[in-house]
């Protein structure tokens, strides 16, 4: 312990002593360090974006129907299916107990909300859904003031509308109530009876969440009838009750819409189950690439750091001669030089971490989203303990070297 | 003074180098015993194997060919971790060249053997105090040796080799950058530590000093020979 404590202090003092060479082998490691914890942030921030869309989305028990082309040799049978209709949707509640909650939504052409001269003009224009209340749950909206439909509004085909706070923000001024008013949605007034929750995920100033605040929804049948004028739907999206039930029920959905439209595959079911699969196999790739990213990164602040205590022992024969000629064991010397290896990359680990920190702060605020790092812990310590695991490794060889120097050849070392 | 039983022993020891197609025989068939307690004095003109012979006796080198006892034992016997720790606890040595660490002070150069002891003595600090004003270095004790002056730098040589309470001193040359006055004043040192107990082998060019030494050694070509006793 005490011999340890000497080599630290003994390292000290030759890093004071040697400040370039020392901040060389600080910066090799430091490098090595801030790109692992960079590498491996930006993966998981990647991934952690990924898995909030998916949330956001509604989850992986989310199964969502979209009409389709059909396939050639249908094609002369085509007109037979009546396509993707409300009907279906019935069905499926109907005749699918594995489904937990069935959406049918149609979605408007060509939306212009307008009110007293203001109109929503995104970059895409706000969508306009006509829904029911399963939307809110399967898709994960909140209705924030107001009220959801009632039975009625559907019943009556009522022209009222849900609209998300950015919507909101464009047709309304600051304090006014948007309950109650109307908003002109395609030439038609339309009762503001809810207002959804405001969604915000920042990466650095981008709302990556902004779509969810740029929807409005009134009852599919008003959709239907007044304004789409076609029972047609957009999408018709459920959920599984059973999760570990996903398959099951898609087969169980996809056979009742085909019995719906007589034979003709005119529609695709799709779970997020498919798309968490192909993410799992991107992520895996990344984790590979990311690897082989950090492992190069710590092999070349190995080589540095190797090449700096050799050139290091190189200068210092001398020194070692005369340590040995006082009685320094091959030992001694051998943990004096990996003192200080351990000294230089815990250094160097400390400062690349610092390095990745201030990366990580200065890149989320100007990178677009979904590429930008995130601060994980493990990534730290993961990099943290092979650099300076690098730093050691690469030092003992070096060290052997010194330790088995011959003190009278070392003396006389010029 | 009654001399002790045998410390080191030369049973016909060689030293060779190889240069090239050149062989030099720096030391031939040296036969000799240092007893505890001898004040030694090696004489010889320069290149004639002193130090050769010295760092044999310091266990920094090994011979081509012959045999070693340290207290008995052969010094070949020993693996160089052994031999390390002899050095450390019981060796001390002056080198013609000082050998001083450049970048450390007065004070932690003279403290380094004391770093290599099996365990550090408590006292490390008095004695690095002591070692230091035997030679009259106190006063310098935070400069670096580039700071010093020859005669000073060899002062802290010698102050290294106390440091470590040694039974053997081992001085190659330790006045030979010295004026008369602390010339005369390290010798006392030395006479003063053999009184004491301590075994001490200094090499020098002066037949003068050399007749302080109760016993002589004469190299030449590589051949060791008794002078004597004075
Ligand atoms: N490493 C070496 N390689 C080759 N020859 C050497 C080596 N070391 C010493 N010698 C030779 O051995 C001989 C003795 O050298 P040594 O250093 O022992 O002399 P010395 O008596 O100490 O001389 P000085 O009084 O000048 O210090 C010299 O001829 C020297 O050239
Ligand atoms: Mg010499």
């Amino acid at each position: 312990m005490r011999r340890l404590f000497f080599g630290v202090v003994n390292g000290f003092a030759e890093i004071w002593g040697h400040k370039l060479r020392s901040l060389l082998t600080i910066s090799c490691v430091m490098l090595g360090v801030a790109s692992m914890v960079l590498t491996t942030g930006f993966m998981e921030g990647f991934f952690k974006g990924w898995e909030v869309s998916l949330q956001e989305q509604g989850g992986i028990e989310k199964i969502s129907t979209t009409a389709q082309g059909v396939k050639e040799r249908q094609a002369p049978l085509a007109a037979v299916s009546p396509g993707l209709t409300r009907a279906d949707a019935r069905a499926i509640a109907a005749l699918v107990p594995q489904a937990a909650l069935v959406s049918p939504e149609i979605e408007a052409t060509r939306p212009r909300l307008v009110r007293g001269g203001k109109s929503f003009e995104g970059r895409r224009g706000a969508r306009v859904l006509g829904v029911t209340n399963a939307i809110l749950e399967i898709n994960r909206y909140e209705v924030a003031s107001g009220r959801a439909f009632s039975d009625l509004d559907l019943h009556d085909d009522a022209e009222v509308i849900i609209i998300g706070s950015k919507i909101r923000d464009r047709l309304f001024a600051l304090g006014e109530e948007p309950l109650g008013a109307f908003i002109d949605f395609n030439d038609r007034p339309f009762r503001v009876i809810g207002l959804l929750q405001h969604y915000e995920r920042l990466w650095g100033t981008y709302n990556t969440l902004d779509w969810k605040n740029e929807i409005a929804f009134v009852p599919v049948t008003t959709m239907a009838t007044k304004v789409q004028r076609s029972d047609r739907l957009s999408y018709l999206n459920f959920k599984a009750a059973d999760i570990t039930r996903l398959r099951e029920t898609v087969d169980a959905a996809s056979n009742v819409l085909a019995q719906q439209h007589r034979g003709i595959i005119d529609f695709n079911v799709r779970t997020n189950e498919e798309q968490l699969a192909s993410f799992a196999s991107t992520k895996a790739s990344f984790v590979i690439g990311g690897s082989a990213i950090a492992g190069v990164s710590l092999l070349v602040s190995g080589i540095g750091i190797m090449n700096l205590m050799l050139a290091s022992i190189n200068e210092r024969v001398r020194e070692i001669g005369i340590r040995k000629a006082v009685g320094a064991t091959p030992f001694n010397i051998f943990s004096q030089f990996v003192a200080e290896a351990v000294t230089l990359s815990l250094l160097g680990g400390a400062a690349g971490v610092a390095v990745a920190v201030a990366l990580i702060k200065v890149l989320s605020a100007t990178l677009p989203p979904g590429s930008t790092p995130l601060l994980s812990p493990s990534a730290f310590v993961v990099g943290f303990i092979f650099s300076v695991s690098a730093g050691v490794l690469a030092g003992i060889y070096p060290a052997i070297q010194a330790a088995k120097l011959d003190p009278i050849e070392a003396l006389r070392y010029e | 003074m009654p001399l002790g039983f045998e410390v080191l022993r030369l049973d016909r020891v060689g030293k060779r180098y190889p240069m090239g197609d050149v062989i030099v025989d720096a030391l031939v068939d040296a036969s000799f015993t240092l007893s505890e307690g001898e004040a030694v004095a090696i004489l010889g003109p320069s290149g004639s194997g002193k130090s050769t012979l010295m760092h044999l006796l310091g266990f920094l080198d090994s011979p081509s060919s012959g045999e070693i006892f340290f207290e008995n034992r052969p010094v070949a016997s020993l693996n160089e971790s052994q031999r390390a720790r002899v050095r450390a606890e019981k060796i001390g040595f002056v080198f013609q060249a000082f050998n001083l660490l450049p970048r450390l002070s007065v004070r932690a150069n003279v403290a380094l053997p004391l770093a290599y002891h099996g365990s550090p003595p408590d006292d490390a600090e008095d004695r690095v105090d002591r070692a230091l004003d035997l030679v009259g270095m106190t006063n310098r004790a935070h400069h670096k040796p580039g700071e010093l002056s020859g005669g000073q730098r060899q002062r802290v040589a010698i102050a290294r080799a106390l440091v470590n309470e040694p039974r053997i001193l081992l001085a190659d040359e330790p006045t030979g950058n010295l004026d008369t006055k602390t010339a005369a004043a390290i010798l006392d040192l030395f006479k003063e530590l053999n009184r004491l107990g301590r075994t001490i082998v200094v090499v020098t060019h002066s037949p003068e000093i050399a007749a302080h030494f109760r016993r002589q050694l004469h190299v030449r070509d590589g051949l060791v020979t008794e002078g004597g006793f004075a």
